[in-house]
């Protein structure tokens, strides 16, 4: 059975947002547990990559918690909040990556800044990771503006999990990708969560992948969240739920299960 | 951090050449001397110190030994300048500061003449003859004057 | 009338608001100079892109203002019968406040608004949100070196641009206008002095680099994470950095003469 702190590893309690007059979060309640991959879900406008940036810091809710491993983000200084993520690692929509820096300088950034490890120790752990996302040597010494989406993404993530985080947190890690790359990075975070044991928190849009990959599902609509199992929500009665899981949705969850029973999933 | 030796070169290369510009204007042109001696500080009593300002030169037949560093009143409501000059000069006790012009309408400076004793002039002591400013407008008030007198 | 007065209280506290903003900023700033020797190579790339870039403009702007200075003043000067103090007006009005005031423009539109795009273009690519979550505080990181390399380059060009000015006074002076060389170099030598002029002049230009820097770099990264806003910070700076560098100017002349 999940331990109490476990299952509430990432908690945010009763937060209330407004970007000006524009309300995102109205009593936004939500608890992801410790080594699930959980999805953030919505339309365009509901707040989903202000959650995920909320959960890593990077925006402050007008009023509530927000809590990683027990510490409310929103009471903590800059520096502090430097230590809770340096167990974080964070993938952007677009890469942030250092435009003047080479793929090599970028992914070992963090080790050079936080670790003490020799020049040849960051060489051989960059090569490592940027092979585990199925990038070889050569594109080391490339410039991020010389990479193609699919590239330019994977190094990205490289960078996320060069310092072995606890939580990765992926912005549509999905989005402009085409179907090949798609596969490649939910492999990934499915790797990184089964064997790892990483807790994933993804935005995404891509329907598909993310009934394969969630352990829970959290649609935002209305300032709020509703939140579930894929399956859990396939059933669920809500207008909403219904029309955002869609037919092909709940049809594509059946067949899945029934490939998975008959182990070809 | 890709170390570009060639960008580390042209820059240490511009700050030199830019070190030089500030170097040419601040010895060459702006005069500051550098590693200069020791100075000590010389005290000259005036009645009149007309337009003598401080940091006007201290010269020696011609030559800059100084410069004025101060300028008050004594308790006789006298002028009291302090020089501060070079320290290794030797100044005998009985040498005199004197209030000149330089050119007919130019600057005003304190030109020192040597004396004959062999004891020296120490840090602190003061000149014991001083010659005050000319003053022009006096010397032509007096020229007028006399001239009207004769007649 | 009520509104009006609700106008004034709400702009005064915005831009007191703003203030508040930029001096922590420069707060930041200040605290980030002990830094460790990977910010070097920053710092010296920063040296170079604020630097090393604006030598030609410098130098062509000082020649070109050298000329019409000896161009101008040698004409007024004939009218006093002073044509021989032609080296000692250059070198004064040069020193004391062309070289500090017309670097410190120059540079402003040079490097400054570039330091600001380039800024402003990172955080509408998330770039300093993703330096953020590595733990690397952005502050440190891409402001420091160049807000540094600006205070460094400005005094440096500066007295570039005076050597040229003074050249090209001279050229003016000498080859066209007939001046004797030796006459304007021994005009300009004895009227300026360390103390007081070329000193007040290095003076002006390192406060201007450091105003320069804190503007520049702070307008990145406050502006608006997109094109728009990225665009209007680039403008705000010039404006900002111009106005409070000829504002300083008149500061410190009125301080140096108490």
């Amino acid at each position: 059975m999940v331990s109490d702190s476990d299952a509430r590893f990432i908690e945010i309690e009763n937060v209330r947002l407004a970007f000006g007059s524009r309300r995102v979060f109205d009593s936004l309640d939500c608890r992801l547990r410790k080594g699930g991959t959980h999805l953030l879900l919505g339309g365009s406008g509901t707040g989903k990559s202000t959650m995920l940036r909320m959960i890593g810091g990077l925006q402050r809710p007008d009023s509530g918690e927000v809590r990683v491993a027990g510490e409310n983000l929103a009471s903590k200084s800059e520096s502090e909040l430097g230590e809770i993520r340096k167990g974080i690692g964070m993938l952007f929509q677009n890469g942030a990556l250092l435009d003047s820096m080479s793929v090599a300088d970028n992914v070992g950034l963090p080790l050079r800044e936080h670790t003490k490890q020799s020049r040849d120790e960051i060489h051989e752990r960059v090569a490592e990771v940027l092979r585990s996302v199925g990038l070889l040597a050569d594109v080391e010494p490339l410039l991020p503006r010389e990479l193609s989406g699919g590239m330019l993404r994977r190094v990205a993530f490289a960078r996320a999990i060069v310092m072995q985080p606890e939580i990765v947190l992926c912005d549509e890690p999905f989005s402009g990708l085409d179907p090949l790359n798609v596969t490649r990075i939910e492999e990934l975070l499915m790797t990184l969560n089964r064997e790892l044991g990483l807790t994933i928190v993804v935005t995404s849009h891509h329907m598909a992948s993310s009934l394969r990959m969630a352990d829970q599902m959290i649609l935002l609509r209305d300032g709020g969240c509703i939140t579930g199992t894929p399956e859990e929500l396939a059933d669920h009665d809500d207008a909403d739920v219904k029309e955002f899981l869609g037919e092909d949705g709940r049809a594509y969850l059946a067949r899945l299960h029934e490939l998975q029973d008959r182990g070809e999933a | 951090m890709q170390s570009n030796s060639t960008l580390d070169l042209i820059v240490g290369l511009f700050v030199l050449v830019g070190l030089a510009a500030i170097a040419y204007l601040s010895l060459q042109v702006g005069g500051l001397e550098v590693g200069a001696g020791e100075k000590i500080v010389l005290r000259a009593t005036f009645d009149d110190i007309g337009g003598l300002s401080v940091r006007a030169p201290v010269r020696i037949a011609g030559v800059k030994i100084g410069q004025v560093s101060a300028i008050d009143l004594d308790d006789d409501l006298r002028a009291e300048v302090a020089l501060e000059v070079e320290s290794n000069l030797d100044l005998s006790i009985d040498s005199s500061a004197a209030i000149r012009t330089s050119g007919l309408l130019g600057d005003q400076f304190i030109s020192v003449e040597l004396g004959g004793e062999d004891e020296v002039l120490v840090d602190g002591e003061e000149f014991a003859f001083t010659e005050s400013a000319l003053s022009l407008d006096k010397l032509i008030g007096r020229f007028v004057h006399d001239a009207g007198v004769d007649d | 009338m009520t509104a009006l007065v609700r106008q004034l209280g709400s702009t005064t506290s915005r831009l007191i608001e703003g203030l508040g903003r930029i001096g922590n900023f420069a707060l930041a700033l200040t605290a980030a100079l002990p830094k460790p020797p990977t910010r070097f190579g920053f710092f010296i790339r920063a040296l170079y892109d604020a630097g090393v870039l604006s030598v030609a403009l410098i130098c062509l702007s000082g020649f070109t203002v050298g000329m019409v200075l000896g161009l101008q003043l040698y004409t007024t000067l004939t009218r006093f019968g002073a044509e021989e103090g032609l080296g000692a007006v250059v070198g004064l009005s040069l020193v004391r406040e062309l070289g500090p005031v017309v670097t410190g423009l120059l540079v402003t539109g040079r490097a400054g608004s570039a330091i600001t795009a380039e800024i402003g273009a990172m955080k509408a690519t998330e770039q300093l949100d993703g330096l953020r979550m590595m733990a690397i505080n952005p502050i440190h990181f891409v402001a420091m070196p160049r807000a540094l390399a600006l205070t460094v380059a400005m005094p440096l060009l500066n007295a570039l641009f005076i050597v040229f000015s003074i050249a090209g006074a001279y050229a003016i002076g000498v080859s066209l206008q007939g001046l004797d060389g030796g006459v304007f170099l021994s005009g300009l030598e004895s009227a300026v002095r360390f103390t007081d002029d070329v000193d007040q002049s290095l003076l002006k230009s390192l406060v201007f680099g450091m105003l320069l820097g804190l503007v520049a770099t702070y307008k990145g990264h406050a502006c608006q994470p997109d094109a728009a806003g990225v665009a209007r910070a680039t403008t705000s700076t010039v404006v900002t950095a111009s106005v409070c560098i000829l504002l300083a100017d008149y500061v410190i002349t009125a301080l140096w003469s108490v």
